[in-house]
């Protein structure tokens, strides 16, 4: 399998925890490495990784450092980075701080937001030519 | 692919798994799968009960019931086990009321 408790390094896991197609969960993920969920899951997931399968399905708000959702996800995602594979289906709002990868025919439907502020100044640029060419129109 | 969760893990709530179940992390809530094996690591408070097999080798506190239990040398458990084999390897820190059933019923969803 994937340890080996020879060794007794309490700090470093090899591997990952991985809940299969036919798991049913409810209730509280907290998991300070990686896990992968292939089943269903219902309750807040809180991980330094994340990563929902093609037969995963995540009800509820999920809080890590990384999330990949290639299968269902209803709640909402805040990580630092967030991909959405191309069969996944999201329902809910998309929070990140670094990058957003959404790969091609993914379905999702909620409020995406960049955590950092950043003033993006193009809308303001946008109005003073809007502005400027009905100066010039009138 | 049955279920691994490692010892980074901690799951609150109630898990029922049709496949095989490897713990090695702390789980807060009853289990319920075919066979369940609990590792060194593992801590489970909660009742456990799997159609084939338990492997406890871990902290349990809650109660057993499978058609066989092998209590690891490592394990420490207090609860009630019931069973149709039981095999404890000495070492085993038990605090415990076993019985042997013929048949059990496993309420299978």
């Amino acid at each position: 399998m994937f340890f080996k408790s020879n060794k007794k390094s309490q700090d470093q896991v090899q591997g990952f925890s991985h809940l299969g197609e036919n798991l049913r969960f409810e209730g509280e993920i907290d998991c300070k490495g990686e896990i992968e969920i292939a089943g269903k899951v219902i309750g807040n997931v809180k991980a330094k990784k994340l990563r929902i399968l093609e037969t995963g399905s995540v009800k509820g708000r999920v809080l890590t450092d990384d999330v990949e959702v290639l299968g269902h996800m209803i709640g909402n995602i805040e990580s630092v980075n967030i991909l959405i594979g191309d069969k996944a289906i999201v329902r809910g709002d998309l929070r990140f701080e670094n990058n957003l990868v959404v790969l091609e025919g993914a379905d999702i439907s909620g409020h995406v937001q960049k955590n950092k502020k950043e003033k993006i100044k193009r809308s303001d640029t946008e109005k003073v030519k809007y502005l400027e060419h009905n100066k010039i129109a009138s | 692919m049955p279920s691994v969760i490692l010892r980074d893990t901690k799951l609150q709530g109630n898990i029922s798994e049709k496949d095989s179940i490897t713990i090695d992390g702390i789980v807060l809530g009853d289990i319920k799968a075919e066979e369940v094996i609990i590792n060194e690591n593992g801590s489970i408070t909660g009742n456990i009960s799997a159609d084939n097999n338990i492997e406890a080798g871990g902290q349990i506190i809650g109660d057993l019931s499978s058609d066989r239990i092998h209590v690891v040398n490592s394990a420490k458990i207090r609860g009630k086990l019931s069973h149709r084999n039981l095999v404890v390897e000495e070492g085993a820190q038990l605090e415990i009321t076993s019985s042997t059933r013929k048949k059990i019923m496993n309420n299978k969803e």
